[in-house]
């Protein structure tokens, strides 16, 4: 390989960036794509729409009511309309949760009898629905708890005390960001490197490269080289979006995190570079790295569910795509913190690195220096 | 002495063989012209020769032997390809300067005190010393092509392949193109394989392969060549009609060919005769047109369009500097000019595809003020653009009924016209192929039927017959004859043909944006009694005015 050679192709490569103003997407599309996605995806339920019904107004009561109304997850109102009406309001979508409680609570209660609680959610979506389910009974089991306290009798002698790992504030953004990342170096790189090679063929500069003594790893370097480049600066600019402004920890080791990133982008840019040996035009070339790269990219991202619940023919395709060796690199990065210690990342960095050499070969070998 | 042996090549792709067995050679210094139609294999011989597209059979260049793009590998320091298509090989964000830093580096040249006056040299043969900070995509057509001349002959190759480097290049341009391939082929003692489409051009070279079907059919010099075809030129005179069908005549271009005798005497004939006796031999010869005059009764104005100071400015760049212009009924108008004289843009401010900075326009006696005047007139305007713009995922027949709807023409009326066109203007066997698949020559006649359907008063027509056959550019030019005859229409047409200026009853020519000359052919000749051919006398104009 004669590096002056490269060296000028890819000076031509870094002008074309600059001068077609590219380069902005370089770095528009991955911050982007994770700043939508990053505050889009939201799995928590908070400001829940509530109607309390209170029936009875007396002391107990107005602590069940209390409880909703100081919890961040319930925006709470609390009325005296007729049951009817109430539901009414679910359906035209006004509101997410009705609480009723029934005349005799209080009463109830001091006498030792049971007492039922009227709740109603709004299930059209089921998660969010089964979420805004569970937040009630939290509240009602922990009002019930300060009943029998006041009681005086020995109601609350077991209590929960659970405790998440990893993500103890149950945050959504740590559990999301992460994973973003492991999507965006994905898809922006591969539609780059697609995009700069078949630009060529499309134009008919490409003939500069067929009929030069140019050989074809002079060609394939001075292609992927600016664009590992622009890329691995959006590596760091991922990782300050994601601990700067969606506040995840990050408590592993930067160079684990980087170093990776580095070899996840020379996957993506391989894809690329394998789909533009099979297309000729610069749209069809986007729309195949986009479909390619965002369906598994996402899927198999860990985002909307852990590859460890998947089952069948997902788990094997999960397994085949590089997203999910990379994800677990990277969630362990920013909330685990045990590096290379555990043998899993070792194996999964391991992994990568063999899946971008296999990769790299494919794509230079399938390169033809001769019209189709 | 390095020379270069072609023997037996043959490519063929998916579905057909572009190129059979074909053999010649040639000698150092040497510069071998390729003619033949579109399709006939020209460009699929130079891409394998070049060593960019697989082909059986070998070559050998200076006793090196290769069969394949891999074996040729190794020569490729010693070749130099410039491909079909203007700017094709050049970045159009990259400026002339840097285009000969990025070609000097890629091939690894040396950059010493004789690299840079040599560099200096081409720019200056090419006329670009003044234009070394312009960014490729701002030059034009001919500029594009001088650009990537010199690109290619950076690395001083010994064996030179361009295919098509003046189509679309205005004469001036094309004259500078070869003067500089002509002095580098002495000084260098390259071997240059040139494809053309102007015929003036190929005279000029030492050999001429004639290409059809694949196959090179015949070989020599211009002088032997136009020897071969001398007895079968004649005079221009009316064709006889014929009753036996297997005899046929073509005229074009002042002469008439034909495999018999005709009564009119013999002419000296030009190398585009080789096409049409050809054409004879092979009984390829075409459905005589018939045009039907127009459906709908349409009164012919005196005057179709009259341009008063029209003005065009692009930044403080004037494309168009105050054009006054008169398009009769009837009437045919060549518009000529070099690359970027603003021919195109003239067309595109009739057309209201560009707005008009100065100067008044009447479009069939109307004012044209506002873009609600031209609604009006749509109806009765025809346009062809320089690249046909056809949809390629649709049959002919599936175009052609997309333009009738979007004329909001009658579905019956409209089929029944396309089915017309079809016949008279000869495709009518194509219908159902899509127009990827397809000649230039037929996609251009259906190009002009798309425009005809709302059976328009005027035609504009932008460069149709560039790129396109010498046999397919007779047929058309006839058929814009006849429609002028049987529909009284005007059309205005811009070529860079000059032979077909003649067919024209008045040319006008621009130069930089301005009119610099508006007159009959008669006329124009009567002026420049030493001119041979239209070409002589469009050079004198721009030769004066520099």
């Amino acid at each position: 390989m004669n590096l002056s050679v490269v060296k000028a192709y890819m000076l031509k490569e870094f002008t074309e960036l600059l001068r077609t103003k590219m380069i902005i997407m370089v770095y528009l599309l991955p911050s982007m794509i994770l700043l939508l996605f990053g505050y889009g995806i939201r799995m928590e339920v908070t400001h829940a729409r509530t109607l309390v019904i209170d029936n009875d107004q007396s002391h107990f009561s107005r602590m069940l009511t209390a409880k909703f109304e100081h919890s961040k997850y319930f925006d709470t109102t609390v009325t005296q309309m007729s049951e009817a009406e109430a539901l009414h309001r679910i359906k035209q979508a006004k509101t997410d949760i009705i609480v009723i409680i029934p005349a005799s609570f209080e009463k109830r209660l001091l006498h030792g009898q049971k007492s039922e609680i009227g709740v109603f959610v709004d299930g059209a979506f089921p998660n969010r629905g089964m979420t805004m389910e569970n937040y009630v009974q939290g509240v009602v089991l922990n009002a019930a708890q300060s009943v029998a306290g006041s009681l005086g009798s020995h109601g609350g002698l077991i209590s929960i005390n659970s405790r998440n790992l990893f993500n103890q504030a149950m945050r959504d953004e740590n559990a999301i960001v992460p994973g973003l990342i492991g999507l965006v170096l994905l898809v922006a790189p591969a539609i780059l490197s697609a995009l700069m090679i078949v630009k060529e063929k499309e134009r008919g500069t490409i003939f500069n490269f067929y009929a030069s003594p140019l050989s074809r790893s002079e060609f394939l370097a001075a292609k992927l080289i600016p664009a590992f480049l622009l890329h691995s600066l959006n590596i760091f600019i991922l990782f300050l979006w994601a601990t700067e402004v969606f506040d995840v920890p990050f408590r592993g080791s930067f160079s684990l995190y980087w170093f990776a990133a580095e070899i996840y982008i020379l996957i993506s840019l391989s894809i690329g570079m394998l789909i533009s040996v099979i297309t000729s035009r610069q749209i069809v070339a986007v729309v195949l790295t986009i479909i390619i790269t965002i369906i598994p990219g996402f899927l198999y991202s860990g985002i909307l569910m852990p590859i460890s619940s998947m089952a069948g023919g997902s788990y094997i395709e999960a397994h085949l795509f590089p997203v999910m060796y990379f994800n677990h690199i990277v969630y362990d990065c920013f909330l685990a913190g045990k590096g290379l210690a555990s043998a899993k990342t070792a194996e999964y960095l391991g992994i990568l690195i063999l899946y971008a050499v296999i990769l790299l070969l494919l794509g230079t070998a399938l390169l033809k220096k001769e019209l189709k | 002495m390095a020379g270069l042996e072609v023997r037996d090549v043959t490519v063929s792709y998916k579905k057909k063989v572009a190129i059979r067995k074909v053999s010649f050679d040639a000698k150092a210094g040497e510069i071998i012209g390729m003619i033949g139609a579109d399709g006939a294999g020209k460009s699929s011989l130079m891409h394998a020769v070049a060593g960019v597209l697989r082909f059986e059979g070998e070559v050998s260049y200076g006793g090196r032997v290769y069969r394949s793009p891999k074996e040729a590998e190794a020569l490729k320091t010693e070749f130099g390809l410039m491909p079909q298509g203007i700017g094709l090989v050049l970045y159009e964000t990259l400026t002339v300067a840097e285009h000969l830093d990025f070609f000097a580096h890629i091939r690894s040249l040396r950059q010493d005190a004789a690299f840079r006056d040599y560099r200096q040299k081409l720019l200056h043969m090419a006329g670009l010393s003044d234009f070394a900070d312009r960014q490729a995509g701002k030059l034009s057509g001919g500029m594009m092509q001088k650009l990537s001349l010199i690109c290619t002959l950076l690395h001083r190759p010994k064996l030179l392949i361009l295919d098509e480097p003046t189509t679309g290049v205005d004469p001036l341009s094309r004259l500078e193109l070869w003067d500089i391939l002509d002095s580098i082929r002495k000084e260098e003692g390259t071997i240059a394989l040139v494809s053309t489409a102007y015929m003036q051009e190929a005279a000029k070279m030492d050999r001429i392969l004639l290409f059809d079907e694949g196959e090179i059919i015949a070989m020599g010099t211009g002088e032997t060549l136009i020897d071969s075809v001398r007895e079968y030129t004649f005079e221009a005179g009316k064709c006889p009609e014929k009753s036996s069908s297997d005899t046929a005549c073509f005229s074009f271009d002042k002469r008439s060919y034909s495999l018999d005798p005709l009564p009119s005497p013999h002419v000296e004939p030009t190398l585009e005769a080789l096409f049409f006796v050809n054409a004879l031999r092979k009984k390829r010869t075409l459905p005589r047109l018939e045009i039907e005059a127009r459906e709908s009764k349409t009164e012919i104005p005196e005057t179709v369009m009259e341009a008063r100071g029209l003005t065009k400015r692009f930044g403080d760049f004037t494309a168009n500097d105050h054009i006054d212009m008169r398009l009769k009924g009837g009437e045919i108008v060549g518009l000529l000019g070099a690359n970027g004289a603003g021919k195109t843009t003239f067309i595109k401010m009739l057309l209201g595809l560009y707005p008009i900075d100065e100067g008044g326009l009447t479009l069939l006696g109307k004012s044209i003020r506002s873009s609600d005047d031209r609604q009006a007139l749509k109806a009765k305007i025809g346009y062809v653009s320089q690249h046909f713009a056809l949809y390629k995922d649709m049959t002919v027949r599936e175009n052609l009924i997309y333009f009738a709807n979007m004329h909001r023409i009658p579905l019956s009326t409209a089929i029944k016209r396309i089915n017309r066109y079809a016949r008279e203007l000869g495709f009518n066997d194509y219908m159902d192929h899509s127009p990827n698949e397809l000649p230039l020559g037929i996609n251009q006649r259906f190009s002009v039927a798309a425009a005809l359907l709302h059976e328009p008063v005027v035609l504009f027509l932008d460069e149709p017959t560039s790129g396109v056959d010498t046999i397919a550019r007779a047929q058309f030019w006839e058929m814009l004859h006849r429609l002028k005859a049987s529909w009284g229409i005007s059309i205005l047409i811009t070529t860079h043909y000059m032979s077909e200026a003649e067919y024209c009853d008045r040319v006008v020519l621009m130069r930089q944006g301005r009119k610099i000359a508006d007159d009959t052919v008669e006329a124009l000749y009567a002026g420049h009694p030493d001119a041979k051919n239209f070409e002589d006398i469009f050079l004198s104009y721009y030769r004066s005015e520099t």
